[in-house]
């Protein structure tokens, strides 16, 4: 009796002991490639975004993993309306796919008709609302 | 993630707790719970380090203490497994290293401090050293004396100096502006320094820290200067040294060779690297279990060698996690280096780093063999409060480092030496681990085999091995005591020199050592017996019980009458080649091995050696049976009677004719003079022929060890000088294998002592396979041999025979057997007494017919 508990235990612990392991190496991978996107060791898709700003046409590319879309002016893609929040949305490439998470800013964020609650992932064509402000996403894929 | 540590390490801890149950097969739940005073203790210091960190370094490394954590929390359970007297001092010094980890967290700037008192620190670890020339102790009371003493506890300043010289070094290198580097004003210092405190350790013999010193200054060396080509250095540098040191150190010399071939000398001076690697292969793959193992085989296994007990009891799957984790604390820090704000910041996380690497790679490569043993300490895991303590201060520099770090994107050229240095560290402990792997795997089996494997007794004290039994099932060796004191108790200790022993001190001989698998319950078991406790127990199953042939009536009855005279007396069924009796004098009482060990080593009379089956007397006047056979053949005539005046010259003959007035048949009571004359006639190359059918020159397959026989010699030897046969070295079983041969009409039978064995169903299996008999000679001139040599009194055939040993001690032979008339079993004997007894000889041979008549 003493033996079978003895023995569960001890296969309990490697599981646990193994599972830390585990879960050590998978963050520390995803940080390692977090700073590899970083510093552009990955490839990434060209994100392209084009917004009207002032009944003008605003064209913008990105290269970078993260691109953020808000009224401040330090935003990636600022997008002048009173409805938009100064940081109001960000996207970002990672598991091979571009992806759009709202700030929790005050009008929300709207994937044609719906209301963007966790991050989603985006595709070529798709245009986001933010308040009364829109852009429209183009996805250039890697060669 | 820390959570997840307390419950390993509370897992580690549970099985610790039912070890002791599970070794003795108790019917009970039996916990050990002293095993939870350390787990306290270890939750305790952690929970303070945890609470101060998560305060005071929010944005720290997340990783870096949930696995300096776990490292020392397995550590401290392991030491206090192996000694809970200094698991006990390991769990205050964790307290106390937590203690200072917190007091040293809180001091502000301290990073700032650390760096402009440089000199300061330097300074107070080099004193600490030299005090130990005038003031310092060895805790062990002898050896190196490395250790300063206050109150009851020992600090070793080795280990803080490796701290205070990277703070140094660091601080010194950051000073420097990069473009100027030279090598006069930049490097020139740091050698001074750094060849100071090596000249130090070394006038202390400490060569295994002054080896680190010098390593983790070319490291640094290496990122400073940003020369990766300074790497080779390092190898370079420990052949010169390891060449110089080989020829001005004994210590260096006897590790060297050992590190060489440590299966050399695995019972002297390679013992502890030789115990080293059969832990590892005991451990396997998932180890023995917490608590079931027995890695206090290896000497020094709570500090130098932690890492082998951790190998046996948590296996393959215990030392890798132990090797990764810490890989991944020394890969965090380098990255930590290379994200750090300051230059000063950037060395000193690097340092620590490479100091934890090569302390790991050093400690952990010797354990295994890969490199010299040099005694320093594994990380967090090693008993050693010094070490314990600096290196919880470093990991907590390393975590406020973590804490400073910048954005700006370091350039290639400076992260360049830091990457190789990383990758070379990976690859090294990718390489350990392989060969950790290979030693617990591919080799497990040979490695486990070897002769100075001590496990077998701690078995045999808690799984029973199986009883020796006698023909008729009267126990002759058996257990006594329960799981966990069971002890060896020969019931016929008369028969000592046959059974033999197994003993944990003196290892194990005679039937014990030959039939060990199948006592031990490695063979006739089903493979998922064995398997089975293995996993729970980490014991064999209980050992199967082995008859032998031996019949204890008559092996007592022969063992009176030979009485205090040395000899030998074999007798066997001379057809089935069954050994019933088998004694040898003087013997020994194998239950009193423990007080009588040194005398019987010391004894002339040698005791221990079974006569029967190793002793080696000449053949003498006995020659007569084995070349009658060859002199009818070469058709030489023997004189017939013999001249009495020979006879009469020939004292031992004459005695032996006296005894029983059969007739002055020289032949039959060895005369040296009808011995000498049949010698010189024979043809040389019947007669060699007929020795070696005899078996005179092989030795006997048997379940015990018998002499190495003599080599035959060739043709023209013989011809040259025939009376050598007399001189020929042979063993009683040998000749009472002769006896046997001539018993059973000229067909030689193998000698058989073991039975068989009893499978857990109650059958009882026969061991060994059927042997043919070697036909020797013709049937008719057997029976001629038997009728040349028969007894008018009684249904027996004998002939003795007189050697001496060593010039002048006699030796008196007899061999025999019955004649066809006789209706009962067909019995050979050969007896060997080492005195001149013609009488007692006689009277023994005579009791083969009482015997065979009563059985």
């Amino acid at each position: 009796m003493n033996a079978i508990v003895g023995l569960a235990l001890r296969i309990l612990m490697f599981v646990c002991l193994y599972a830390f392991l585990g879960m050590a190496v998978w963050l520390l991978w995803k940080s390692i490639s977090g700073s590899m996107l970083r510093r552009g060791i990955i490839a990434i898709p060209t994100l392209t975004l084009a917004t009207t700003i002032d009944d003008e046409q605003v064209i913008r590319t990105f290269t970078s993993s993260e691109v953020t879309i808000g009224r401040n002016l330090d935003s990636d893609l600022i997008l002048k309306d009173e409805t938009v929040s100064g940081r109001h949305g960000r996207m970002t490439y990672r598991l091979n796919q571009w992806w759009y998470e709202d700030l929790k800013s005050t009008n929300g964020s709207w994937l044609d008709d719906l209301k963007i609650e966790e991050p989603i992932v985006i595709k070529d064509n798709d245009t986001i609302y933010c308040g009364d402000a829109f852009f429209k996403i183009y996805i250039k894929p890697i060669d | 993630m820390l959570l997840l540590v307390c419950v390993v390490v509370g897992l580690f801890t549970a099985s610790l707790c039912v070890a002791e149950g599970t070794r003795t097969h108790s019917e009970d739940f039996v916990y050990t719970w002293h095993y939870l005073i350390p787990y306290f203790f270890w939750l305790i210091s952690t929970f303070l380090i945890q609470r101060n960190i998560e305060r005071k370094l929010p944005n720290r490394d997340p990783w870096i203490f949930p696995f300096t954590a776990a490292l020392t929390g397995i550590g401290m359970l392991m030491i206090w497994r192996l000694s809970p007297d200094l698991g006990l001092r390991q769990s205050f010094w964790y307290l106390l290293g937590s203690l200072l980890f917190i007091a040293l967290l809180s001091v502000p700037d301290l990073i700032k401090i650390l760096k402009n008192y440089k000199y300061v620190w330097l300074f107070i670890g080099l004193i600490l050293i030299a005090l130990t020339f005038v003031v310092g102790v060895n805790p062990t009371g002898s050896g190196q004396r490395l250790w300063l003493q206050v109150f009851d506890f020992y600090i070793q300043p080795s280990e803080p100096l490796k701290l205070l010289l990277i703070i140094y070094l660091a601080a010194f290198f950051a000073e420097q502006v990069r473009p100027n580097i030279s090598w006069i004003s930049s490097i020139f210092p740091t050698l001074v320094v750094v060849g100071f405190a090596g000249l130090l350790l070394i006038a202390q013999r400490d060569l295994g820290t002054a080896s680190i010193f010098v390593s983790i200054y070319i490291l640094m060396l290496v990122v400073t200067t940003q020369r990766r080509r300074l790497l080779w250095v390092i190898p370079a540098l420990a052949i010169v040294a390891g060449t110089i040191g080989y020829f001005a150190f004994d210590v260096v010399q006897t590790r060297v060779d050992i590190w060489l071939n440590p299966w050399l000398d695995p019972s002297g001076s390679a013992w502890q690297i030789a115990q080293a690697q059969i832990a590892i292969a005991t451990g396997g793959i998932t180890g023995t279990g917490p608590g079931l193992g027995s890695p206090q085989f290896v000497p020094v296994a709570v500090s130098d060698f932690i890492f082998t007990a951790i190998g046996e009891e948590l296996g393959l799957l215990g030392t890798g996690a132990v090797l990764l984790s810490l890989l991944f604390i020394i890969l965090r820090g380098i990255n930590i280096a290379l994200s750090s704000k300051t230059t000063f910041g950037r060395y000193l996380a690097f340092g620590i780093s490479a100091y934890l690497a090569l302390q790991t790679v050093m400690i952990v490569s010797g354990n295994l063999g890969l490199f010299p043993l040099t005694g320093i300490t594994l990380p967090f895991l090693s008993y050693g409060g010094s070490s314990l303590v600096t290196n919880l201060v470093a990991i907590m520099l390393l975590l406020k480092m973590s804490t400073q770090t910048s954005a700006q994107e370091v350039p290639e050229t400076v992260r360049s030496p830091y990457k190789w240095v990383a990758g070379i560290t990976s690859a090294i402990f990718v390489l350990i681990i392989g060969w950790n792997g290979y030693l617990a795997f591919p080799n497990q089996q040979e490695l486990i085999a070897k002769a100075e494997n001590p496990r077998w007794a701690v078995y045999d004290r808690y799984s029973p091995r199986g009883d020796i039994l006698a023909l008729a099932g009267e126990k002759l060796a058996e257990n006594v005591g329960e799981s966990g004191s069971y002890q060896r108790r020969v019931t016929a200790p008369e028969l000592s020199n046959t059974i033999g022993y197994a003993h944990a001190g003196f290892g194990q001989s005679g039937i014990e050592s030959s039939q060990y698998q199948i006592l031990r319950g490695y063979v006739g078991v089903p493979w998922q017996d064995g398997w089975l406790h293995d996993m729970l127990y980490n014991q064999p199953p209980p050992g199967l019980h082995i008859k032998t042939n031996l019949n204890l009536a008559l092996q007592q009855q022969v063992d009176e009458l030979l009485g205090d005279h040395a000899g030998a007396v074999v007798i066997m069924n001379a057809r089935t080649g069954e050994i019933y009796t088998m004694a040898s004098h003087p013997s020994f009482d194998a239950n009193r091995l423990s007080e009588t060990w040194e005398s019987l080593l010391s004894r002339s009379d040698a005791p221990l050696l079974n006569r029967a089956t190793q002793g080696s007397y000449p053949l003498g006047t006995l020659a007569t049976t084995l070349v009658l056979e060859s002199a009818w053949e070469s058709n030489s005539v023997m004189q017939q009677p013999l001249d009495s005046d020979l006879i009469r010259l020939d004292p031992y003959c004459r005695q032996a004719m006296q005894i029983e007035a059969e007739g002055q048949n020289g032949l039959r009571y060895g005369c040296e003079s009808s011995s000498e004359e049949l010698l010189n006639s024979v043809d040389p190359t019947l007669l060699l022929d007929n020795l070696i059918e005899f078996g005179i020159f092989s030795s006997p397959d048997l379940a015990i060890q018998t002499s190495q026989p003599e080599n035959p010699p060739s043709v023209e030897e013989l011809d040259h000088d025939p009376l050598q046969v007399m001189n020929f070295k042979v063993s009683p079983l040998q000749m009472a294998i002769a006896a046997a041969t001539i018993t059973n009409d000229g067909l030689r039978p193998a000698p058989r002592l073991v039975n068989s064995y009893q499978t857990q169903d109650g059958n009882w299996q026969a061991i060994g396979e059927e042997r043919a008999e070697t036909v020797v000679m013709a049937a008719s001139t057997a029976r001629r041999l038997r009728e040349e040599l028969a007894s008018s009194t009684q249904s027996l055939w004998y002939q003795t025979g007189h050697a001496f040993i060593n010039d002048d001690q006699p030796l008196t032979w007899y061999i025999g057997g019955t004649m066809p008339g006789w209706t009962g079993t067909p019995l050979a004997i050969a007896i060997a007494i080492e005195a001149n007894a013609p009488e007692l000889v006689q009277t023994i041979g005579g009791m083969l017919l009482s015997f065979s008549s009563t059985n």
